[in-house]
């Protein structure tokens, strides 16, 4: 007997596939965030080497498919290292090094975009590199950065898809599944396109929504 | 294991033909992403209110759903409606219509950074609407925006790789068939990741050296 019909499990179902996918994409996120950042301030700092070989790994995890990175990580480990990841560390793996890599591009341009002499002026006062970074440089870094981190996160969030390919159950995943049992793929892969298109919408919100917070005191309030 | 390029010098050839593959969807869905994209960024730079929601809402739409999940809404959903179009077919008008969202982004802005001055003289002169498009805006449009093309290119070239999971053997599908011949996946992979990442730099040489020849009138140094 074979079950073509739509059943409410269908729901419960597609649920949890959001709810892998929302979960992978704010864990990697994070992760991305913290070693993103972490390179930004070693180039900051002119780690000598260090930060030429960050600038290379950054420039290839930009300009290579995620997919292939994917295969690499999944496929390439287990053989080379014997490493077995699992399809779930795989993922976490990739697109946090992924997310990593363009996280990296805006810090590096938002620490740029800070005159150099509100920073010659900082060490003037007898801040040290540190200091300065910590309270010259980073508020008006976050509040530059947060517009291009927000469309990166609306990207990578639509990344997350791709994790499907090596059996993660994510909503994509599950789409296929459904799709294959219920034969009807233009209800399906509506419904998983409407739930990808509503959480993008939700972080773009979000996005502006701190990008107004942090930009605040700089508004132009009018004469 | 050791690190041993050698056992991929067989398949050489077998990946090249992938990479050929690759290479002609690419140029098509150039051709047709840039084809929609100009359509798009005329309907949303028009003063029509209905044209502009329409087009406004299909980029929103593309640009927030994962490719992978319109690729499979084409693939799977295409045929119940009795098209019946092969894994090729579909990848170049699934990558057309993704990147012809992009594109008119981008043609849009070129439009709009038209000096209001050129078109006025235009219409002075007694232009039809038709002529000041064909002859006056879309060629600044298109030549100012042809490094935001060029990354949509690129985009393109690395989302290609996506259209393997609809069994097209284009560079990364041929790689997923040598990697399960040789049992070497990290090499296969590595080496894949390489050659994306020197494919992409090396149009994004060739859109710098095409932007300079357009733009060379405007370029020029002043005195």
């Amino acid at each position: 007997m074979r079950y073509t019909e739509f059943t409410p499990y269908d729901l419960v179902l597609l649920a949890q596939g959001l709810g892998v996918t929302v979960a992978l994409f704010l864990g990697t996120s994070l992760i991305g965030l913290a070693v993103g950042t972490l390179w930004g301030i070693v180039r900051y700092y002119r780690v000598p080497g260090l930060t030429q070989i960050i600038t290379f790994v950054a420039e290839l995890l930009k300009n290579s498919p995620v997919l292939v990175q994917l295969f690499l990580v999944f496929f390439g480990f287990p053989a080379f290292f014997h490493l077995d990841l699992g399809p779930v560390g795989a993922a976490v793996i990739t697109l946090s090094a992924n997310t990593a890599a363009f996280v990296y591009v805006i810090a590096v341009s938002a620490i740029e975009s800070i005159g150099r002499d509100q920073i010659e002026a900082a060490r003037v006062f007898g801040l040290s590199r540190w200091q300065v970074l910590r309270h010259v440089i980073a508020p008006q870094a976050a509040a530059f950065s947060i517009g291009p981190l927000t469309a990166l996160l609306v990207n990578q969030l639509q990344v997350t898809s791709l994790i499907s390919v090596i059996g993660v159950m994510d909503l994509s995943k599950i789409g296929a599944t459904l799709n294959l049992r219920t034969l009807k793929p233009f209800v399906v892969w509506s419904v998983v396109g409407l739930l990808y298109y509503l959480a993008a919408k939700l972080v773009a919100t979000l996005g502006a929504r701190i990008e107004r917070r942090l930009r605040a005191h700089t508004a132009f309030r009018g004469l | 294991m050791r690190f041993d390029l050698t056992v991929l010098v067989p398949h050489l050839g077998f990946l090249a033909e992938g990479a050929l593959l690759t290479a002609l969807v690419c140029g098509l869905a150039l051709v047709g992403g840039v084809i929609l994209g100009m359509v798009v960024a005329i309907a949303r730079t028009s003063s029509n209110r209905v044209v502009n929601r329409i087009a406004a809402a299909y980029v929103d739409l593309f640009r927030n759903i994962p490719f992978i999940v319109q690729l499979f809404f084409f693939y799977y959903g295409l045929p119940e409606i009795g098209i019946f179009i092969d894994a090729f077919t579909t990848g170049v008008v699934a990558l057309s219509i993704a990147g012809g969202a992009y594109a008119s982004d981008a043609i849009r802005a070129g439009i709009l950074a038209i000096d209001t001055g050129i078109l006025e003289a235009a219409e002075v002169s007694g232009l039809s609407r038709r002529t000041i498009f064909r002859r006056i805006v879309l060629p600044i449009a298109l030549r100012t925006s042809v490094r935001p093309l060029g990354s949509v290119l690129i985009n393109m070239i690395l989302t290609s790789s996506v259209l393997s999971t609809i069994t097209l053997n284009e560079l990364t599908g041929q790689a997923k068939i040598v990697a399960s011949d040789t049992f070497r996946p990290f090499e296969v992979y590595f080496v894949l990741l390489v050659v994306y990442a020197a494919l992409t730099y090396l149009v994004s040489l060739g859109i710098a050296l095409l932007h300079r020849r357009l733009n060379r009138d405007l370029s020029e140094p002043v005195g």
